[in-house]
């Protein structure tokens, strides 16, 4: 038989338990995948076309919506192009506040990452774990900032609300409670000999490749390639904390696993050493602050809750171009705002993490068997509606 | 009245029919999937099943599912072979209760006692993945044929192992009769005297019935349900059944051959009919909750890795458990 007799064409998705909105169209020979043609399909499309209609602080929850475990990274990244535009720079406890919020969303991003991923390859016990143990960050996040997934948190010039009190208290205790339940995972998921024999070794990304391909965030990093957005490009207050950038050497399923793993130890780092040396001050450029009515600046004072100035709904842009880029929880977020000094952008364009990332897809299933299709899959933490915008 | 009793306890009726048969099969379908998704529940801090008959902790919640299975209307996709799609769930849960027939209860119930039981029940549940292997083929669905090859494949890598380690105990004992192997464990059980034999039988078994992490043929999520994938309705709770009650013979086979079956019995209760039967039940159970444990704790093998268990490690050790009982009956002094 020649190879095209033998081959077995399989759609696997959009309805199908495992592939998310996606559609992989699979050619198998045997249990051996010949090609796995990645389709990401239509979910959010035209984020950025939408942009172009709406006024620039209606885009922060626009761009938001992609990528919903993770959405502090694109709104940052958006805010942070815009105030380029603006030339202004927010006061510095607002980029410690946006510092929390983001790395409390990039533990419960990886906590989401991983979860999917158990449950990929059977292990529902990971995936329950996962999802509940990403609870408490999210009633964090929800204590910060009034809402559980799409924060809108982070504005021009600052933040939305100042710390509530006593919340240094309640992220002390939660990130006491996931340092100690790290070990359970490793005790029931990680070490677990089926998990390890099912993702060791399985698909395989290499230093070169992974350059080559353009591959961003903890599936670059796993690959041994210490590049890191908040180390190469210093943003928000991450140039005076101090945290280290996670790689790993092999490359493989379970490597990404593990980057994911460390880089939660190293944001509990992080958020402890934020709380630690967050400074007082305002949390809104003084611009800004000075256009809030003077009655409504002491109730905004009182209570620490932003309550916007009028210009904030007509924002008016200086025309020219900015691009900002952060490190989300799945990799490199890239805004590049086009001004023609409008009420909307001209154009503007965002580079998701998962878009870049879902070309390894194909690239690391080729030789696969049929049931790596998901562990290569889950490994990469991929989120179909972030990669169509 | 007593008429019908002692045909009841007749053991012609009764092993087939009640105990072990299709009566005990059943309720133990009803409890199993209960539990094992409570089971499930509890390491995975969550509550399970909750709020059919709430002062038991949803443990009826089984009957409600079987109710909504048998009223849910059974949609028969047009491309499928209608017959072979149809009758095979029947056929599938039926053959793998069919072996219960030869399992005896005690010393003195059965429904037939041959000198051969042991291989007529080791025989009659190895016809069950036949028809896995046809209904992945009916469905007519790439899914299902990889589901239904799948199943073929791993059938191949368990079954020879497992013959040989439960045959090893038939050659330790001198006898494939399953009441005499029972009888023969009155002082030291099977499993203490070949455990080799007692590993490999008891991972084949979870292997036999796609418990995790074998849950191959019909892994969810790389063929959605394998040779399932386009059953609904009865003729779904049908093939979903039949694993658990597979499992629930091989467990009361195992349970004979290395947990001594119905003993230690009093000898005033041996010629009761039902008591040994609870006892050689209980014992089966643990084997069956320690299965349905597995789904907690593991995530799924991929099929290569299954059948690498199989043939390097499971037949070298299936082989080896023969050597250790051939050994031991030297050692002894013969059978």
């Amino acid at each position: 038989m020649s190879l095209e007799e033998r081959e077995l064409e399989v759609l696997i998705g959009p309805q199908h338990p495992a592939s998310g909105h996606m559609r992989l169209v699979a050619k198998i020979d045997g249990d051996i995948v010949v090609e796995l043609r990645p389709n990401i399909g239509y979910v959010h499309r035209s984020v950025e076309k939408l942009a172009e209609v709406k006024k620039y602080l209606q885009i922060i929850p626009l761009v938001e919506r992609p990528s919903l475990a993770d959405t502090t990274a694109n709104n940052l990244a958006y805010v942070m192009a815009v105030e380029k535009l603006l030339g202004i720079e927010p006061p510095p406890r607002a980029q410690y506040l946006r510092t929390l919020l983001a790395e409390i969303n990039r533990i419960h991003s990886h906590f989401y990452g991983m979860g999917i991923h158990g449950v990929m390859i059977g292990s529902s016990t990971a995936y329950m774990w996962c999802f509940g143990d990403r609870e408490p960050l999210i009633e964090l996040a929800q204590e910060l900032t009034g809402a559980r997934l799409t924060y809108s948190y982070i504005v021009p010039g600052g933040v939305r609300r100042d710390l509530p009190q006593g919340f240094e208290d309640k992220v002390e205790k939660v990130m006491r409670y996931l340092e100690n339940r790290m070990p359970d995972y490793f005790d029931i998921y990680f070490n677990n000999p089926v998990t390890r024999a099912r993702l060791e070794g399985v698909g395989v990304l290499t230093k070169e490749d992974a350059i080559k391909l353009g591959v961003t965030g903890p599936n670059l990093r796993a690959s041994g390639v210490p590049y890191d957005v908040r180390k190469a490009e210093p943003y928000a207050a991450y140039p005076e904390l101090d945290f280290d950038v996670i790689t790993e050497e092999d490359g493989d399923a379970f490597a990404r696993v593990m980057v994911r793993v460390r880089e939660i130890q190293e944001s509990i780092k992080i958020i402890r050493q934020v709380l630690k040396k967050i400074p007082d001050g305002p949390i809104l450029d003084e611009k800004y602050m000075k256009m809030i009515p003077p009655n409504l600046r002491k109730q905004v004072e009182e209570t620490g809750h932003i309550k916007f100035p009028g210009v904030f709904a007509n924002l008016r842009v200086p025309a020219g171009e900015a691009v900002a880029r952060v490190e989300g929880g799945r990799g490199e977020v890239v805004f590049h705002i086009i001004s023609d000094g409008k009420m909307s952008p001209y154009r503007m364009r965002m580079v998701t993490p998962s878009f870049r990332n879902v070309i390894l897809f194909e690239h690391l299933t080729k030789g696969a068997r049929v049931a790596d299709i998901p562990a290569i899959y889950g490994s990469l933490d991929y989120f179909p509606p972030e990669a169509d915008r | 009245m007593q008429d019908l009793l002692s045909v009841i306890f007749e053991p012609y009726v009764f092993v087939p029919l009640i105990f072990p048969g299709i009566t005990v099969a059943f309720l133990l379908l009803l409890v199993i999937i209960w539990l094992e998704r409570k089971i499930a529940a509890k390491v995975q801090l969550r509550y399970g099943p909750l709020y059919v008959l709430k002062p038991l902790g949803g443990a009826i919640q089984m009957v409600a599912d079987l109710l909504r299975y048998l009223f849910q209307e059974p949609i028969i996709p047009k491309t499928v072979d209608k017959l072979a799609f149809i009758m095979t769930p029947a056929l599938l849960f039926g053959a793998a209760y069919l072996p219960t027939i030869a399992i005896p209860v005690s010393p003195t119930f059965y429904a037939f006692r041959s000198d051969l039981s042991l291989l007529i029940v080791l025989a009659l549940s190895t016809l069950a993945p036949i028809f896995t292997v046809v209904m992945g083929w009916a469905s007519n669905n790439k899914f299902s044929l990889i589901g239904g090859v799948r199943e073929g494949y791993i059938v191949v890598s368990y079954e020879i192992p497992m013959f040989l380690s439960a045959l090893s105990i038939a050659i330790l004992y001198g006898s494939l009769d399953l009441v005499e192997i029972a009888e023969a464990q009155k002082g030291i059980w099977g499993i203490f005297l070949n455990p080799v034999a007692a590993i490999t039988m008891l991972v084949l078994m979870y292997m036999s019935t796609s418990k995790f992490p074998f849950e191959i043929p019909e892994a969810e999520s790389e063929i959605v349900a394998g040779a399932y994938t386009e059953y609904s309705g009865i003729l779904y709770g049908l093939v979903m059944g039949a694993s658990y009650v597979k499992l629930y013979v091989l467990s009361l086979v195992f349970t004979i051959l290395f947990l001594g079956g119905w003993n230690p019995i009093p000898g005033f209760m041996a010629n009761d009919p039902l008591l040994p039967g609870v006892l050689l039940f209980i014992k089966a159970f643990i084997i069956i909750v320690i299965g349905a444990f597995l789904r907690a704790v593991y995530p799924r093998f991929r099929i290569d890795q299954a059948m690498d268990l199989g043939w390097k490690t499971m037949l070298p050790l299936s082989i080896i458990s023969i050597f250790i009982s051939l050994v031991e009956i030297m050692i002894m002094g013969g059978a």
